[in-house]
């Protein structure tokens, strides 16, 4: 398997990025700093993994910043309003999401509305779901009880990985937070059943060429509404973490994260032209803004400026994403030409 | 076993809205037998081929696959039952690599989905042996050459161990040898009891390869023939109808004008862009028919790109009557009174979904300004006045171009710059992908447009267009001018020798 030059480059900025705060932030360099870095940012790689499937697809998800409040409430309702235990409250709370992923898959599929549109309009509604159901205003009081079910908060967990390993005595090492793990697990799942399954190559050729797919016999409904479900999966995943680290929910939860993740995926080098993209650049796309987010605050840079910043390596990715499609179309033309010449 | 047909369709019929595009259709496609389906644009060609491939379900009949009655309308079930299909547009996943494109949608598999590559490689290996056709597995489709894309489509179509191999307009894009080359597999094919459907708007291909053939008008099978017992003035015939056959054989007789009225309109000299044409001089006169034909690669569209100010050339110089001229864009072209027909009407010409009446007045909005506001009734009469002249069928203004046959959609798309009156017209390969009546009449067009004093340059690839239409000839190889002949002192034997030439 070549690395694309996508990949290539982003692994390359990141490497770069990470010297470049290592030596210009203070206090940069630290064991806590990259133990923020993988709690704060992990989930975010998850949403980012699932997001790539819509993109691959040639979609979008829109709603996945409104499913995760859509989970994290229905655990919050579930542990404290019914007091169900969380071995049960788990896989209720990821088949939520998952369900909400695949409805939005289910529109675009049998409603024929564009990816965006479809899933703007689950946003708003998932969104507006959430306070119908807050266990906060349903039940008076309980906004301020903490859910303390030990399989809940047990995801909130970190583990001296150095330690065991002995590397501790050598260099100050981060305690990796539980999250961490489950996105690698999450990755090493969804990278292999896009790489090596008939469903991911399937996945590839929908967003590569639609036509092409049914006119294969392609079952192209089918794969559209799996890459949203997903989508939504993550999304649960995603959710449960941020239940286990706050021990509460909000109405809020995950607001304007989609963007976020959007943004990871696209750094990460999934086309947004479809076809094009695994889960590795995106996890990584993640970092790569946690990273850059972390150190612009220890550097003592407002919030304002970063959001700033944020959005120009956006447009950067995209611009490089768009430059890469171009340069794949005229190598196309100019094999022509060569084609011409020799004959 | 060799008496069952491979495919035997009965009684097609399909009907959109109240439009019949098929009428009562039977094709029947014996092991070996190689059989082209021809037809104009809109005789329902593409209708029987996507039934064929399960793409569209028919209205009324069936379709017999190795003596089975088969499902209609699903894809997968075709395949399944080894129909497959070489699109006239590439069908492949430009990103992905060529073994993945070769088992779109088949991915040989294990458990769980898991995919076998060994075994997958190893069955890519052995039908591209089997084949003599040399592909790199690993290479991404959209590196490929265009001609190494279609053996790709071709190796896609091999691997489903298809019966039948259906062929939509297989050689639109492949230079001469490159067809040779598909015939000779496409013989291969045969030998081993492959059906083919061949679909192609050129006779020459048609007499070389086929077997048997089908011709087709207005939906319905109009007659059946061995290729050996026919000839081409009455294929043509059958396929046009006799009324238009007769007149597109007096077309071919006009009178040519090298040189016009011998007022030039647009000279180049010198004219390059470096590591695309180099040294391009020529003048084109006022009331002459001026041809660019080559290959394709020959850069003859890049060429008139910068004609048209859509591309920059880098040296030289070109003058549009008399004054220097460089055009940072198309508008100041168009400010010169030039019009650009280009080559891909869908994506570069034609809003699909807007009227005609609205195409047609796309590049003359400002002439029905009445206070700033667009005067719709002035629009629709422009309109009218245009269906008229080109004769564009349905003589519907309201209708969206969309749902035109390719020829009207062209004829649309040519009247939208005459309505400018433009003093020189630039076409590029008119008549791709139209039909042989339409093509006539654009031609026609084309001619009244010269009569009237434009000076007109068409890029084509269709010699027999070339030899018919031009006043003189231009041959381009490899970026560069070759020669220059007057239409009337050269033949096409001395073009063919020049276009294939030391390029």
């Amino acid at each position: 398997m070549n690395i694309r030059p996508a990949t290539f480059a982003l692994i390359v900025f990141f490497a770069a990025i990470l010297a470049f705060f290592c030596i210009f932030a203070p206090r940069f360099a630290t064991p806590s700093t990259f133990e923020n870095l993988m709690a704060g940012f992990s989930f975010v790689a998850i949403l980012a993994i699932g997001q790539s499937f819509p993109i691959l697809t040639r979609g979008i998800d829109l709603s996945i910043g409104a499913i995760v409040a859509v989970v994290g409430m229905v655990t919050f309702d579930l542990s404290l309003i019914f007091h169900l235990p969380g071995y049960i409250i788990l896989p209720i709370a990821l088949l939520v999401g998952t369900l909400a992923g695949a409805i939005n898959g289910l529109l675009i599929v049998y409603l024929r509305l564009q990816p965006f549109i479809a899933t703007l309009a689950t946003l708003a509604t998932y969104r507006g779901l959430v306070y119908a159901i807050s266990g906060r205003q349903l039940v008076p009081g309980l906004s301020t009880t903490p859910i303390s079910d030990k399989w809940i908060t047990g995801l909130e967990n970190y583990y001296d990985v150095g330690g065991w390993l002995g590397l501790s005595k050598l260099i100050g090492m981060p305690w990796f937070p539980l999250s961490f793990f489950v996105m690698l697990g999450l990755f090493a799942l969804f990278q292999i059943i896009l790489l090596g399954t008939r469903f991911g190559r399937d996945v590839h050729t929908v967003g590569g060429n639609f036509e092409a797919a049914r006119l294969a016999g392609i079952n192209t409904g089918r794969i559209i509404i799996a890459a949203y479900a997903i989508s939504g999966f993550c999304a649960g995943v995603a959710a449960l973490l941020l239940v286990a680290r706050l021990t509460t929910s909000t109405e809020a939860l995950g607001f304007g994260m989609e963007l976020t993740a959007i943004a990871a995926a696209v750094i990460g080098g999934v086309s947004l032209a479809g076809g094009v993209g695994s889960v590795f650049g995106p996890a990584l796309g993640a970092f790569f803004l946690g990273v850059v987010l972390l150190g612009l605050t220890q550097m003592g840079i407002s919030q304002y400026v970063q959001q700033i910043i944020t959005g120009a390596i956006l447009l950067a990715a995209v611009g490089y994403d768009r430059l890469l499609v171009l340069r794949r179309q005229r190598r196309v033309t100019a094999n022509i030409s060569q084609v011409a010449a020799d004959g | 076993m060799a008496d069952t047909p491979i495919i035997k369709a009965i009684g097609l019929t399909k009907v959109y809205g109240n439009l019949p595009a098929l009428s009562d259709a039977n094709l029947t496609v014996m092991p070996g037998e190689v059989r082209a389906l021809i037809g104009s644009n809109g005789a329902g060609k593409s209708t029987l081929i996507k039934i064929l491939t399960g793409a569209v379900s028919p209205t009324l009949g069936r379709v017999q696959l190795n003596g089975e009655t088969a499902p209609l309308g699903d894809p997968s079930e075709m395949i399944r039952r080894g129909v497959a299909c070489i699109y006239q547009h590439s069908n492949l996943a430009p990103a992905m690599s060529v073994l993945d494109n070769m088992f779109l949608g088949r991915q040989r598999a294990y458990r769980f989905g898991l995919l076998d590559r060994r075994r997958q490689r190893k069955e890519a290996l052995a039908l591209l042996e089997k084949h003599a056709i040399d592909l790199d597995l690993d290479a991404t489709v959209a590196n490929l050459p265009t001609v190494k894309q279609k053996e790709v489509e071709i190796m896609k179509a091999l691997a489903l161990d298809a019966r039948a191999i259906l062929m939509d307009e297989p050689t639109g894009w492949l230079a001469a040898s490159e067809v040779a080359k598909l015939h000779a597999t496409i013989r291969a094919l045969k030998g081993r009891g492959v059906g083919i459907v061949y679909i192609s708007h050129m006779l020459d291909e048609i007499f070389a390869v086929c077997d048997t053939m089908t011709i087709m008008r207005d939906g319905k099978v109009i007659a059946e023939s061995a290729v050996a017992d026919i000839d081409r003035p009455r294929v043509v015939a059958l396929m046009v109808g006799e009324k238009l056959a007769r007149e597109s054989a007096q077309a071919t007789h006009q009178k040519r004008q090298p040189r016009g009225t011998g007022e030039v309109r647009l000279s180049a000299k010198n004219l390059t862009k470096r590591g695309v044409f180099r040294d391009i001089s020529f003048d084109l006169h006022a009331g002459e028919i001026f041809c660019i034909t080559g290959l394709i690669g020959s850069k003859r569209t890049e060429l008139i790109r910068t004609f048209f100010g859509s591309d920059r050339f880098d040296s030289g110089t070109l003058e549009v009557e008399g004054k220097s001229v460089a055009f940072r864009g198309p508008t100041q072209a168009i400010a010169h009174g030039i019009g650009f027909v280009p080559e891909d009407r869908h994506r570069e010409g034609l809003m699909l979904d807007m009227s005609m009446t609205e195409n047609l007045a796309m590049a003359t909005l400002n002439r029905f300004h009445r206070a700033g506001l667009i005067s719709l009734r002035k629009m629709v009469e422009a309109g009218k006045r245009s269906i008229a002249n080109l004769s564009i069928q349905p003589p519907d203004g309201k209708r969206p171009v969309r749902l035109l046959s390719g020829g009207n959609q062209q004829k649309v798309l040519v009247g939208k710059w005459l309505n400018l009156g433009p003093r020189i017209i630039i076409l590029d390969e008119p008549t791709v992908g139209v039909d042989v009546g339409a093509k006539a009449e654009i031609y026609a067009i084309l001619r009244a447009e010269r009569d009237r004093g434009a000076a007109v340059l068409v890029v084509s690839s269709d010699l027999e267009e070339v030899m018919t239409v031009a006043d003189r000839i231009g041959v381009m190889a490899a970026g560069r001018l070759k020669a220059v002949h007057d239409a009337d002192k050269t033949g096409m034997d001395e073009i063919v020798r020049e276009i294939g030439g030391d390029a």
